[in-house]
C-alpha cells in the first residue's frame, strides 16, 4: 500500500481520515497537529520575549505520550528564546517500573540538552506506591492515591520553577475517555472544571471574552494553579506510539504493575468498538464535548471558579481545611 | 498459517482462510482478540497498515501500553 502523500510505502492506515501515510509524512502529520494545537490553544501569548520568556513544565514520566511531547516541543521551541522548557519526573516508588522509565527520561532529556528534575514520593511524603497499594487504607484503587499525590507534587514544583504552563501527555483517546466518563457519571460540574482546567484555549489580548479562531477560550483559570495544556490532545494513543517507534525515542513501555482504572478501560473498550464501526467517533465526541464543557464553564463558572484556601498542613491551594493529598498521606501514615 | 506473536503474551497459529476472503491485518489482530485501535502490527519490524491484505507468515502484534 502506497503512502497518499507521496506514493512511498505506507506504514499506517488513518481510517478516520481515509489516508494512507509513509513514515515521514505521518510524523510530519503527527507534528503539525500538535503545534496546531499549540497555536489554537495560544499557548504563547504574544507578550511571550526572550527577556520575558515563558516557562512551560512538561510532566515527562518516560512512557510513550510524555516522550513524544518532550520531543516534538523540544524540536518546535529549543531554538525560540520567548519558551524554556523544564521536564519534570515523579517516582512514585514502584520498584522496577519507574526506575526503567526514569531512565527513559535520563536518556531523553541528556539527548536533548533539557532541564530535568526528579521528585520522589518517598522524599516528599514518606511513603511508595509499592507500600500504598498494598496497605490501601481508603479502600481505592492505586490509581486513586497515586493521581492526588502526582497532581499535588505537579502543581507544587509547576508553582515553584516559576512555570507558567503545566503541559502533559494526554491523547487523544485518553481525553475521549474522559469525557465520556463524564457524561456517563451525569456530571456537568466537572467537565466545566475539565474545560477551565486544561481544555479551553487561552485568551489572548485581542480575543477579549469570545472564542479565539472558533476555539472556546477558558471562562476562568483554575484559581491560583499553574494552567495546565495537553497538546497531544488531538493525536490517537497508537500514532502515538507509532510516532515513538518510527523516531526510535526511549520510550519506556511497560505497565504499571499497579494500574487499576476498571471503570476507564470499560470507556476504553467501549471506544474501540465505536471507532472500528464509525471511524473519527474519538474526534466527534471531543469536538462536540469541547462546546458542551464550555458552555458549563460558562454556566458555572462565570463567577470565577470556587474559593480557595491554602491547606492548614502543608499550605496547598485547595477547597477544604485539609487538602486531599495530606489527608490521603496521614489515612497511609496511620494504617502503617 | 499465520504465526501471530503478541510480544510479551503468547504466540498463535492462525489460518488465514479461517477469515474470510482476502483477510487484512485487521482481521488478523481481531483473531487474536484486540482491537486494531490498541496494536502496532509489524511486518519485518516494520509498521504495516491494517487494511493491508495479509502477505507475511510473520507478524508481530505490539500492544499499546496506557500511561504517560
Amino acid at each position: 500500500m502506497d503512502c497518499d502523500k507521496c506514493g512511498d510505502e505506507a506504514v499506517m492506515h488513518a481510517a478516520y481520515s481515509g489516508l494512507h501515510m509513509c513514515a515521514d509524512h505521518f510524523c510530519r502529520s503527527v507534528e503539525s497537529r500538535t503545534r496546531r494545537r499549540v497555536r489554537e490553544d495560544n499557548l504563547l501569548p504574544d507578550d511571550a520575549s526572550p527577556d520575558d520568556p515563558e516557562t512551560w513544565l512538561i510532566g515527562l514520566s518516560g512512557g510513550k505520550d510524555s516522550v513524544v511531547l518532550t520531543q516534538i516541543l523540544h524540536d518546535t521551541f529549543a531554538e525560540d528564546p520567548r519558551v524554556e522548557l523544564v521536564a519534570l519526573t515523579i517516582h512514585e516508588g514502584i520498584e522496577g517500573y519507574r526506575d526503567e522509565s526514569l531512565s527513559a527520561c535520563l536518556d531523553l532529556t541528556d539527548d536533548l540538552d533539557l532541564r530535568h528534575e526528579l521528585v520522589t514520593y518517598e522524599e516528599e511524603f514518606d511513603l511508595r506506591m509499592d507500600d500504598v497499594a498494598v496497605e490501601d487504607p481508603m479502600d481505592m484503587a492505586p490509581c486513586a492515591y497515586c493521581g492526588v499525590f502526582r497532581r499535588d507534587l505537579l502543581s507544587k514544583y509547576a508553582a515553584e520553577y516559576d512555570a507558567d504552563k503545566l503541559l502533559t501527555g494526554h491523547n487523544l483517546d485518553d481525553e475521549a475517555q474522559t469525557a465520556l466518563m463524564n457524561f456517563f457519571e451525569g456530571d456537568v460540574e466537572q467537565m466545566a472544571k475539565h474545560f477551565d482546567a486544561s481544555l479551553g484555549a487561552f485568551p489572548g489580548a485581542a480575543d477579549g471574552d469570545g472564542d479565539r479562531d472558533g476555539t472556546p477560550t477558558r471562562v476562568s483559570t483554575d484559581g491560583p494553579f499553574v494552567p495546565r495544556a495537553k497538546p497531544l490532545r488531538d493525536v490517537p494513543e497508537k500514532e502515538v506510539a507509532l510516532y515513538a517507534q518510527l523516531k526510535d525515542l526511549p520510550a519506556h513501555i511497560t505497565e504499571c504493575p499497579h494500574a487499576s482504572e476498571a471503570y476507564r478501560g470499560e470507556i476504553q473498550q467501549l471506544l474501540f468498538d465505536m471507532e472500528e464501526r464509525h471511524p473519527g467517533v474519538r474526534h466527534s465526541i471531543m469536538a462536540g464535548y469541547e462546546d458542551l464543557a464550555a458552555m458549563a464553564a460558562r454556566a458555572y463558572r462565570d463567577g470565577g471558579g470556587p474559593e480557595y484556601g491554602e491547606c492548614e498542613r502543608c499550605g496547598a491551594t485547595t477547597t477544604r481545611a485539609v487538602c486531599r493529598k495530606c489527608s490521603l498521606v496521614e489515612a497511609v501514615q496511620t494504617a502503617d | 498459517m499465520v504465526t501471530v506473536e503478541v510480544v510479551g503474551e503468547e504466540t498463535r497459529e492462525i489460518d488465514p482462510e479461517t477469515l474470510g476472503t482476502d483477510p487484512t491485518y485487521a482481521d488478523l489482530v481481531r483473531a487474536v482478540d484486540y482491537s486494531p485501535h490498541e496494536v502496532s502490527v509489524l511486518v519485518d519490524d516494520q509498521p504495516v497498515p491494517e487494511d493491508r491484505a495479509v502477505d507475511a507468515d510473520y507478524v508481530r502484534v505490539l500492544r499499546l501500553i496506557k500511561g504517560g
